[in-house]
């Protein structure tokens, strides 16, 4: 696979690339959610 | 020589305004330590990147990659996953939820918050403080090693200079300035990397024609006298993981992918980085730019660091190491050798954008862990917060720009640098790890095993890297001083537990001594949950 005769190799290789699409897929996705608890800013 | 000056003479100017409008606009502790929080996304991913990646990742593990091959691109899947995708979704929202509850500036703080000690704040701080400068040190020698190979020019000058510089940076500006200016060095190193890794794949005849011409190097005339000692290790090609078990097995897994791509859940210089957004929202968009981030720093460096072996080899006859002769110097070389003069100039830079960022968060980290959590908190001493932390923070500057010149006597064929940022990583997410997920997911969770598990974690991973892990213990030489040997387990029946990194030991006895304790102590009551007084500074 892509020139990489063993497949620990060209998995990582793919793996990288698949985990930098994931990365863009969620942050489209949850772009305007606040799922992380919405008290963002309060100060005490 | 022209292009580089002009570059540096751009970048230092840029930073210099950026720092001094960072300088200006400080006017709070919480602007100095956590930047007012409310910080963009995108300069806060593009903050965290600069942060986490350094001339460490790109020189060092790039030039690790230039010996071990392409195996370390697990090490990019875990940045991505872990350092990127975890780290934002399931600990930084929580991180930034209850420490803006709780009112924390650090992560010390926000331990000693959490479980209402502190002890814990002091602890975490001096450990911080006395093994951050390691680090430190491993990203120094990075830059150093690339501008004194680039230009000539001796290593100390380059040293001395790139001290003073990060200095001057730093202590100028506060996290704003910090945050801000790492946002401009992030674009940098992006556009940098881009270009790297388009560049060298057109000149090894694309994508695949090159991977090929890698994996098919090892059977190439004259090459197998040049890695005939890697091959002892265990190498057996560069498209190709090492051999299973080997010495070089364990060092890529455990040390270089391990050490790293689990240690950094527990940096409290990224972690830090978590509390200075106004929301979750922020943190998810923060996710999409910070996993291309990633991607085109480590993935491209050690892809590059790989394949420069075909380049030297096609224009030299030899491997990259050899042409090289150190493995830290690999990209420098490469750049040197084969990319257009004009960008050996631009890439000066981007390295340096690098090296600046992630030393200014790390000076600054050390700065707030001796200054405020250990001094001002722990030991309450009286005195203005951010003077204490501008003090402290000189003095890890100074520590690490001692071990870099200590550094530079070591033997120039270990990985020094990669083994550096490992160590450290290493103790951190032993020592912080189970307490922080702890902190972050179980309510009732007691101080005591938080305690026990600290502890028990930072024991344990340090007494490994000074007796235990041959690569460190020879190089810290204290296990020679007072057994006569590298390692207490060499020439043992257990001398294979001398290749194994102490994050693969620590950890887990971490996390068990965190449940032991747990058991004993039993859950923690209402009163152990309340936070501590928030004071203003």
């Amino acid at each position: 696979m892509l020139g990489i005769p063993d497949p620990a190799v060209w998995i990582a290789y793919l793996l990288s690339l698949g985990g930098a699409i994931l990365c863009v897929i969620y942050g489209i996705i949850n772009w305007n959610k606040d799922n992380g608890g919405n008290e963002g800013g309060k100060k005490r | 020589m022209t292009y580089i000056i002009i570059s540096l003479a751009l970048y230092v100017l840029i930073m210099a305004f950026i720092s001094y409008t960072g300088y200006k606009k400080t006017k709070s502790t919480s602007d100095y330590l956590l930047a007012g929080k409310e910080i963009h996304p995108i300069v806060m991913a593009l903050s965290y990147g600069a942060t986490f990646i350094s001339t460490s990742a790109i020189v060092g593990f790039g030039g690790a990659a230039g010996q071990y091959g392409m195996g370390l691109l697990w090490l990019t899947v875990f940045n991505i996953i872990a350092g990127v995708f975890i780290a934002f979704v399931l600990f930084g929202k929580k991180t930034r939820e209850i420490g803006h509850r709780l009112g924390t500036n650090t992560m010390p703080e926000f331990f000693a918050r959490r479980f209402n000690s502190k002890l814990m704040q002091g602890y975490s701080g001096i450990l911080i403080f006395l093994f951050m400068p390691v680090y430190a040190s491993s990203v120094l020698k990075g830059i150093v090693d690339y501008i004194a190979k680039y230009t000539g020019v001796s290593f100390n000058v380059v040293l001395i200079v790139l001290g003073v510089l990060a200095g001057v940076f730093v202590i100028m500006g506060g996290l704003k300035g910090i945050m801000y200016a790492d946002a401009f060095q992030g674009t940098l190193m992006f556009a940098g990397m881009a270009f790297l890794i388009i560049y060298t794949y057109s000149i090894l005849g694309g994508v695949t024609h090159a991977h090929e011409a890698l994996a098919l190097l090892p059977r190439q005339p004259g090459v197998a006298e040049q890695t005939e000692g890697l091959v002892k290790a265990g190498f057996v090609g560069w498209t190709d993981m090492p051999r299973s078990g080997s010495p070089l097995w364990w060092n890529v897994i455990t040390t270089l992918v391990a050490g790293v791509g689990i240690g950094v859940l527990a940096q409290p210089q990224l972690s830090v980085k978590f509390m200075t957004v106004k929301s979750g929202r922020e943190l998810n968009r923060a996710v999409l730019s910070g996993g291309i981030f990633i991607l085109f720093m480590t993935g491209v460096a050690f892809t590059v660091g790989a394949l420069s072996n075909v380049a030297f080899y096609n224009e030299t006859g030899r491997i990259a190491i050899k042409a090289a002769g150190a493995n830290d110097s690999i990209i420098p070389a490469y750049i040197k050798a084969f990319l257009p003069e004009w960008f050996g100039g631009i890439f000066l830079v981007v390295l340096m954008a690098a090296a600046i960022s992630t030393l200014n968060a790390l000076t600054h980290t050390m700065g707030t862990a001796l200054g405020r959590d250990f001094l001002k908190q722990s030991l309450r001493l009286r005195s203005d917060t951010i003077r204490l932390t501008r003090i402290a923070m000189l003095i890890g500057l100074v520590i690490s720009v001692v071990l870099t010149w200590l550094s530079g006597k070591l033997d120039v064929s270990m990985a020094i640098i990669a083994i550096g940022t490992s160590m450290f990583y290493g103790l951190c997410a032993a020592t912080f790890l189970p307490t922080y997920i702890a902190a972050l997911y179980i309510k009732k969770f007691p101080r005591g095993a938080a305690h026990v598990s600290m502890i028990a974690g930072s024991a344990v991973s340090l007494f490994w890297l000074f007796f235990v892990q041959e690569k460190t213990s020879g190089s810290l030489r204290i296990c020679r001083l007072l057994f006569g040997i590298d390692s207490v387990v060499k020439d043992t029946p257990l001398h294979t537990l001398a290749m194994v990194d102490a994050i693969v030991i620590a950890l887990p006895l971490s996390i068990i001594a965190a449940l032991i304790a747990w058991a004993v102590i039993g859950s923690a009551k209402e009163s152990q949950q309340a936070p501590v007084t928030v004071s203003a500074d």
